[in-house]
């Protein structure tokens, strides 16, 4: 690497004044000038591959959305707005944004409390608790179309082992997935199921780093168990609820596989989440344009919920 | 993993308030917990249990978790009719290559992006962290326009290049190695040594843990991707593994035997992998989520 | 360590830059003069055997021309034809759909080939002999862009078991007769007809017109909420959602699965099931749809297009495959592997096809049969939009009137009917 000379510290720059309250050890904010190229050296791959089949192409959905644009059709009228006014007049999609926000608020709440609870129940470093974990832990890395297949076979009010339970034990069995009640309901079940690992694990981590000398100190000023928890393990694991809340909120808000396989956004369009309407309308309708606009209407979404969320926390830990 | 242990946490004396006095609190715990387990671990059991099931056990016996008579015709069915040892190199080739450059990539930027300062670098890291934002379907249409451009559709360098980096595994690199203390690449950079150099010599050593975690998280989640595989390839003999097994499903296919072989046969090497390995998978996640 | 990424990195290197050489696949012309045409289809079912059997037989009988098919899920097709269709890349010949309506939005971005092959001579497209309403289905402005892949008609599926223990000793005849035995053959577990409705071939249609009802007119607009429209739908919807007949909002494959679980008595279905049903251990009957209130009969016609890309480098040859796979031997024995009926009208005399049992009862049915909103603007939307909604609320419970009167409105701006 050639550009490694230029980078030696000189004792001079090393000795330079450092900015106020500059909370990172890394050389100080003089020496940026002659700094900046290994820097992009560094990056380069990473931010090509990103730029040209992340970014760009999302630029490039946010150009064909103030077209009329389909794949392949001879004109590509202009039509400014238009498809944006025309989504805040359409039904489907206030019934896909509803859908697809009572899915993520739901399944992050129960992920949290339920990883959270796992995670209290399971932090202890013993054999039976390490092996509960990894058996909680499975189901995340097992591929959603997998656990679409598995869960719509097993929900089955027929054949399935659950209506087969249900049956044996005298009840009637219920059609979760074919009810525009339960259908929604069942995928949040299913997407909880498969992600309280996940966030168990953070939770687990989490419990672990908060320094023991904390708990010691609270129960000598006479904590009961809940104060500890409330005023010593809750803001200990801050950062990570904050991680979690907004991993899982993202994942959330793009729920598609596990739709796409259990129910197709059915019945009666109850789960219809917002990726599975972009979806529909860009490659079963080809209205490219259309859905290109709802998909920078979610992407909004994303971002401004992500703010939200770090303004919530308060997490100012950007430096 | 010792890295990894001193790395993140472990302190001795944890919360241990009042555990001895609350029996009833323990007894809910495990009931709590034993309910969880066997909540996680019977779909697995039934789906492989499944794929050795004759459709008429399957209709006759819903209740029950375990075949009655046992057949490999879902099997047979896989083996017949996909070019399975092709696809399962395709899925190691594409997993893995990209696996490969992935981790590259993503610590190099990781690197700059923990251990230098340069103009741009929030921008840059935000705009990184915003790519997590998008989702596939959003960008599928120009993504695979542009690779025609390239010629890149139905070829290796189309399935592995567009995935050789990710946000995930970026921001993953450079919460860990913002936890290596700076000492370290000042005294190398005292010696005589270049970025390059502390990067390869001082860094990626110490980095193991985080390595093996963007690995395997990396191949898990490339190795059970679908779609992808499906759009840029058009013939068979490019697909890989679970993607070719989705060709099992139609509108009229009922054999679930068949589908549940397919859904087993792709799970087999994760559930391998996740048993030998599982610390990593764990500790990975783990650390993620720490500041 | 750094010497093992180093060489996992090369070694990993190696394999990918090996591997590509040989990736490369799609059409062309190889040095011996030879083309390859390659072939998308999406029949994944128990049919596919049949279409593979037409493609070697045509390799094996053309020495200049290779036919390469990959099957795949119709989802998959959908999603990646039309933009490897813009771009040149995708294949030769395809089917597109399932849905024969999906042609028109492949004939709006001019992505499928104008077929003008036609005539009557062997080694053409004998037009004037495929099943009715086919051509005229993939005919756009006079011009022909696709010819049947298949054809097929819905039949009445019955477990004669069931028959038996209920009492019943023949198939329903007439359409009150059907809902009769729904009625009776329902309870214990067992439902008497299951009826899907989303992601199937429609068979709410078959009842709305045995029934004497309708989607649209004639003019593209809807009649669903007219009277006759929804007393059609009335009765149906009344059978499945208070003697529950079916369970509600099936998807085709979970209605097939009750069928060969036992569970159902009837089904409404094409040929391609026959075999699965057969090999799941049902005692199986088939019968013709029953005839309807005015004492016709009806059913519906199902086809997938089979299409050439406006971009193909050999239009002639791609051509003479269509006109091979059409022809009238290979459609007999296609007819004969398969069961379904054959797609020309030719055939219908054909003594082996008329000896078969399956095959003769979807044969006959051939010129009863209707299509799915043939030509009905938006099609694939009104059925996605309307008609699946209107089914899934009325067997809901929503009351008949309500939902149909939705359903016209979404129609008919579906359809730009006017009136």
């Amino acid at each position: 690497m050639t550009t490694s000379t230029t980078d030696r510290v000189s004792p001079r720059v090393r000795g330079g004044a450092r900015p106020p309250g500059g909370p990172t050890p890394v050389p100080s904010a003089r020496r940026r000038r002659i700094r900046w190229q290994p820097a992009w050296l560094f990056m380069a791959p990473s931010l090509l591959i990103l730029g040209v089949f992340v970014l760009y192409p999302i630029l490039r959905t946010l150009y064909y959305s103030f077209f009329d644009w389909s794949v392949g059709a001879a004109v590509q009228p202009f039509v400014g707005f238009g498809n944006y006014i025309k989504l805040f007049q359409d039904p489907s999609f206030w019934n896909a944004l509803g859908v697809t926000l009572e899915f993520t608020v739901v399944s992050v709440v129960l992920l949290i409390v339920l990883g959270l609870l796992t995670a209290l129940a399971l932090q202890s470093e013993g054999l039976a608790s390490r092996i509960t974990r990894s058996v909680f832990f499975f189901p995340t890395i097992v591929s959603l179309a997998t656990i679409g297949l598995v869960w719509k076979f097993l929900l089955d009010p027929d054949i399935g082992l659950v209506g087969g339970v249900t049956k044996a034990l005298g009840l009637a069995p219920v059609a979760w997935l074919q009810s525009a009640q339960l259908a929604l309901p069942t995928l949040i079940f299913v997407s909880v199921w498969r992600s309280v690992g996940f966030a168990m694990i953070l939770f687990v981590a989490a419990l672990q780093g908060v320094p023991g000398e904390r708990y010691e100190a609270g129960r000598l000023d006479g904590a009961g168990r809940f104060s500890l928890f409330w005023y010593i393990t809750l803001p200990g694991i801050r950062p990570t609820m904050l991680f979690a809340t907004m991993m899982l909120t993202i994942q959330s808000l793009q729920v598609f596989d596990l739709v796409y396989v259990m129910t197709g956004g059915g019945p009666l369009y109850r789960t219809d989440t917002l990726v599975n309407l972009i979806y529909r309308d860009g490659f079963v309708n080809f209205e490219t344009g259309y859905a290109a606009a709802i998909s920078w209407v979610l992407f909004a979404l994303i971002m401004l919920i992500s703010l939200l969320q770090l303004r919530i926390f308060r997490y100012n830990d950007v430096d | 993993m010792s890295t990894s242990a001193t790395a993140t946490r472990t302190s001795p004396g944890r919360p241990r308030a009042g555990r001895a006095g609350l029996r009833a609190g323990a007894a809910l715990k495990w009931m709590y917990v034993g309910v969880g387990f066997v909540l996680a671990l019977i779909p697995f059991i039934w789906m492989v249990s499944g794929s050795f099931r004759s459709e008429a056990d399957l209709y006759q016996n819903p209740a029950s978790l375990f075949p009655t008579s046992i057949t490999l015709h879902g099997y047979i069915g896989v083996w017949q009719q996909l070019p399975f040892l092709r696809l399962l190199l395709n899925s190691f080739v594409f997993a893995g290559v990209t696996t490969a450059l992935t981790v590259l990539f993503d610590s190099m930027c990781a690197y700059a992006l923990a251990r230098l300062r340069f103009v741009g670098r929030n921008v840059c890291f935000v705009l990184v962290i915003a790519t997590l934002m998008v989702p596939f379907q959003v960008t599928l249409i120009p993504v695979f326009i542009q690779l025609f451009h390239l010629g890149w559709l139905n070829t290796y360098e189309g399935l592995i290049i567009p995935r050789a980096t990710s946000a995930f595994g970026i921001f993953l690199f450079r919460q860990f190695f913002m936890s290596i203390p700076a000492d370290l690449d000042e005294a190398a950079r005292i010696d005589g040594a270049g970025h390059w150099r502390i990067y390869w010599r001082v860094i990626m050593p110490l980095a193991k843990p985080a390595i093996a975690t963007v690995a395997i998280l990396n191949f898990t989640n490339l190795w059970n991707d679908l779609l992808w595989p499906l759009v840029i390839t058009s013939s068979n003999d490019m697909l890989t593994l679970p993607a070719g097994l989705t060709l099992f499903g139609g509108q009229h296919v009922t054999d679930h035997a068949v589908l549940l072989a397919g859904a087993t046969i792709s799970l087999v090497p994760i559930a391998i992998g996740f048993f030998f390995a599982q610390k990593y998978f764990i500790a990975g996640v783990a650390t993620t989520g720490l500041k | 360590m750094r010497k093992k990424i180093a060489a996992a990195l090369a070694a990993t290197a190696i394999v990918a830059l090996g591997l590509s050489g040989c990736s490369s696949s799609g059409s062309g012309t190889d040095s011996g003069g030879k083309v390859t045409l390659t072939l998308w289809t999406g029949f994944t079912g128990g049919d596919r055997p049949g279409y593979a059997q037409i493609v070697n037989d045509f390799n094996k009988s053309h020495s200049n021309i290779q036919v390469k098919m990959t099957v795949q899920p119709w989802d998959t097709i959908q999603q990646k034809l039309p933009s490897a269709w813009l771009t040149g890349q995708g294949p030769d010949l395809a089917t597109p759909s399932s849905d024969p309506n999906a042609v028109a939005d492949y004939v709006k971005k001019n992505s499928v080939l104008q077929i003008t092959n036609t005539g009557s001579g062997d080694d053409q497209i004998n037009v004037d002999k495929l099943a009715p309403g086919t051509v005229k289905e993939f005919t756009y402005d006079g011009k022909l862009y696709g010819v049947p892949a298949n054809f097929a008609t819905l039949s009445l599926y019955y477990n004669k078991k069931a028959f038996a223990a209920a009492g019943i000793d023949k198939p329903p005849a007439t359409v009150d007769e059907l809902a009769a035995d729904a009625k009776k053959l329902t309870g214990n577990g067992q439902y008497g007809l299951v009826l899907a409705d989303n992601q199937t071939i429609q068979m709410w249609p078959i009842l709305q017109w045995l029934e004497g009802g309708d989607i649209v007119n004639a003019k593209n607009c809807s009649v669903v909420q007219s009277a006759a429209g929804q007393k059609s739908l009335s009765k149906w919807a009344d059978l499945v959602s208070k003697d529950k007949v079916s369970p509600v909002g099936l998807t085709g494959a979970e209605a097939d699965s009750l069928f060969s679980a036992g569970k159902a008595a009837m089904e409404l279905n094409g040929p391609w099931a026959a075999p699965g049903y057969k090999k799941a251990g049902i005692d199986l009957g088939i019968a013709t749809v029953p005839v309807g209130v005015d004492g016709s009969s009806v059913t519906l016609g199902s086809t997938a297009p089979l299409t050439i890309s406006a971009k193909t480098k050999h239009p002639k040859e791609a051509q003479e495959f269509l006109a091979y796979w059409t022809s009238k031997k290979v459609q007999e024995k296609f007819s004969l592997k398969t069961g379904f009926p054959p797609l020309r009208t030719d055939l219908g005399d054909d003594a082996k096809l008329k000896n078969d049992p399956t095959i003769s009862v979807f044969a006959a049915q051939v010129p009863d049969s209707r299509l799915y909103l043939p030509h009905v603007p938006n099609a694939t939307k009104v059925d996605s939009d309307a008609y699946t909604t209107l089914i899934g609320q009325i067997t809901r419970g929503t009351p008949v009137g309500t939902a149909t009167k939705q359903a016209a409105t979404t129609i008919d701006a579906l359809t730009g009917c006017s009136s």
